[in-house]
């Protein structure tokens, strides 16, 4: 292969429909990675874990990062895209294989795999879903963590169940009348202050119980 | 290094012999391997009789070792309880990744492989991105679907810089913003993203739009006249692609004379689809596939079901692999009333008619000869006026391509899309 060049992808989001682009270089796909591994290790991933991510080829900067991670902590994953006619493939996955996480499940996907939800729900131990999708797994009998896009980052949570970590490393959110505005803490590609992302939720500050620091956000759907 | 021309310029152009010479050597390598730890292939050799110290040369091989089919390898998974069908070599636990085939003829397939920085399936593609004109610092629009993983692997390895929106159903009336940003070089096509870029063209300069663009490869099921030429009118050249039997990708260079076939991984074969034996240099036959790069889920004489055309004459490229033309899938062909055709033959009546330009169809078909010719068809919504003059003229040219009237459902394409899977439509279908 060639050198790379110092951007490792274009990503995108809309923020009340305007298209907002960013820049992801490789450091900070490698800082991602990273956050991304310890997120994972957190809910117990390892070589005896398997992980169906659920994300589509435009979601690769949010979601790229989890797959290299699971790669790295040893646990063979498959990828689930998010189209709704799509969401057979989530369901083989979960019904062929030792799948212990589904990571990133959103409600299309749920509301396609319709009479299947409730066994796949049963058969996977771990599910970290998208907000939109929370209501729907937990009427089918999970008790889903939450993963969530938040403008160009991406919020996880522990174990803990408070909120979902925000890699206080790379941004820093501000909440003002229930809307989220994010800026760039890191030496990133992408440097934004105080962006409005189009999103409505709250911020929780402070240690966590799982010893983290930093900003846990709650998106409110 | 790369040059102008050849991403590996040495194992691109190999001699024929010393790429023989390689081939032998991994599949004597693989025989052992996988009779071993593969046991579906044990299953299937010990029924032929076949053990690892028959196999001495790869003339040995392809004379002696068992074909394996799709089906073989669905029994095998729904008798044997093993997902992968009895092709997997390690544990699950030793998989880096495991994906799955389309589905578009049945229940997904799953395949796995084990890899540490490149996902195996597109490291070779690199060489026909390079070929295609891809270089350093070019942005290239991501494909649209990541079923098979991360096409973006190719991209990145060339240094190119992948833009990564919806390009999937639906996506392309954004994905044309992202194209006046960035100027691609490079994009993947699909019939089903055709088909949006067809509507696209009414209301958006194409040719501007596309003036940046080195190539566009276009994969997953055949690639109608009309589109050809709509495609070349924007002053886009199409490089075809499809895949070695699931091993890895073909593609075609700019030559466009077959597509290239990266035999040091991938063992290609064309064969006679009843008989088994080989079939002459450009005669049809079956492609059957052996992975020469997966010791986690290889495929072993895999027959793939595509019937193809194969030369080893070295290309115009100066590249030495195998090339092939993709004619159609084994078992296409029809009977209505003793009358023989191909999905093609519909794809061609109806893109004569305006309205189904896009040939978005199924043929519905429960079993290969069938009384009632019943064919599911989708239509423009903004440009017909009148569905029941659409459905007869819809039915003159598909009578006038078969020679039999067919029974139509017709559909708005956006509810015939829907049944799509994989970013493809399946066009032979059950019900």
């Amino acid at each position: 292969m060639l050198p790379p060049s110092g951007t490792w992808a274009i990503g995108r989001y809309d923020v009340t429909g305007q298209h907002v682009y960013f820049e992801i270089s490789w450091d900070d796909w490698q800082h991602d990675v990273a956050w991304a591994r310890d997120m994972l290790a957190s809910h117990g991933v390892g070589p005896r874990s398997g992980l169906v991510i659920v994300g589509g080829m435009p979601e690769s900067p949010w979601f790229d990062p989890f797959e290299t991670a699971a790669r790295e902590l040893g646990a063979p994953y498959s990828i689930g895209e998010t189209y709704a006619f799509e969401a057979f493939r989530t369901g083989v996955y979960a019904r062929r294989l030792p799948v212990t996480m589904i990571f990133g499940i959103d409600r299309t996907v749920a509301e396609g795999l319709a009479d299947e939800l409730a066994a796949v729900v049963a058969r996977v131990p771990v599910i970290v879903a998208r907000p939109d999708a929370a209501g729907l797994l937990a009427e089918a009998g999970a008790q889903p963590f939450i993963v969530a896009r938040v403008g160009p980052a991406v919020a996880v949570e522990c174990p803990q169940r408070s909120g979902a970590h925000l890699n206080g490393a790379q941004w820093t959110l501000a909440e003002r009348g229930g809307e989220l505005f994010l800026s760039t803490a890191g030496p990133r590609a992408h440097q934004v202050r105080d962006a409005a992302l189009g999103l409505r939720g709250t911020l929780t500050d402070g240690p966590c119980g799982c010893g983290r620091t930093g900003q846990r956000v709650t998106i409110n759907e | 290094m790369p040059d102008d021309r050849y991403f590996e310029l040495e194992m691109e152009t190999m001699p024929r012999d010393r790429l023989a010479a390689l081939q032998q050597e991994r599949i004597l390598e693989l025989v052992p391997y996988v009779y071993e730890r593969s046991a579906l292939v044990r299953k299937k050799w010990e029924e032929a009789r076949v053990k690892p110290g028959d196999i001495n040369s790869l003339a040995d091989f392809t004379e002696r070792v068992p074909f394996i089919t799709k089906d073989d390898i669905r029994q095998f998974r729904d008798q044997g309880h093993d997902p992968f069908g009895g092709l997997l070599c390690t544990g699950y636990a030793d998989t880096t990744t495991v994906f799955s085939t389309s589905g578009t003829t049945g229940d997904a397939t799953l395949y796995a492989h084990a890899w540490d920085r490149w996902h195996p399936f597109w490291a070779a593609t690199a060489r026909d991105l390079w070929e295609l004109g891809v270089r350093p610092g070019d942005y290239v629009l991501g494909s649209g679907f990541k079923m098979r993983g991360p096409l973006y692997h190719a991209d990145q390895m060339v240094g190119a810089i992948p833009v990564l929106v919806n390009t999937g159903i639906g996506g392309w009336a954004t994905a044309l913003d992202a194209i006046r940003r960035y100027r691609p070089v490079y994009a993947q096509l699909t019939g089903l993203a055709l088909a949006e870029l067809d509507h696209l063209s009414r209301t958006n300069d194409m040719k501007e739009l596309f003036s940046s663009f080195k190539g566009v490869a276009f994969a997953g099921e055949p690639l109608g006249a009309r589109a050809r030429s709509q495609l070349e009118s924007w002053g886009v050249e199409v490089y075809l692609w499809t895949s070695t039997g699931d091993v890895t990708g073909a593609w075609e260079c700019g030559q466009h004379d077959g597509c290239h076939a990266w035999e040091d991984c991938v063992l290609l074969e064309a064969v006679d689809p009843a008989a088994g034996t080989p079939v002459a240099e450009g005669e049809l036959g079956e492609l059957v596939a052996t992975s020469l790069d997966n010791l986690v889920s290889p495929m072993v004489r895999f027959r793939s079901d595509d019937i193809i055309r194969m030369t080893r004459q070295p290309c115009g490229c100066g590249r030495t692999h195998a090339r092939f033309w993709p004619v159609g899938r084994k078992g296409d062909e029809t009977i209505v009333a003793g009358r023989s055709f191909v999905p093609m033959d519909i794809w061609r009546a109806l893109e004569q008619v305006p309205e189904t330009a896009a040939a978005l169809f199924q043929l519905v078909r429960p079993t290969r000869e069938i009384d009632e010719l019943k064919v599911r068809v989708g239509y423009d919504p903004e440009t017909t006026a009148s569905v029941p003059d659409l459905r007869d003229r819809v039915a003159e040219a598909i009578t006038a391509a078969v020679g039999v009237p067919p029974v139509l459902e017709l559909l708005p394409e956006p509810e015939l899309l829907a049944r799509g899977r994989g970013g493809k439509l399946p066009r032979v279908v059950k019900s």
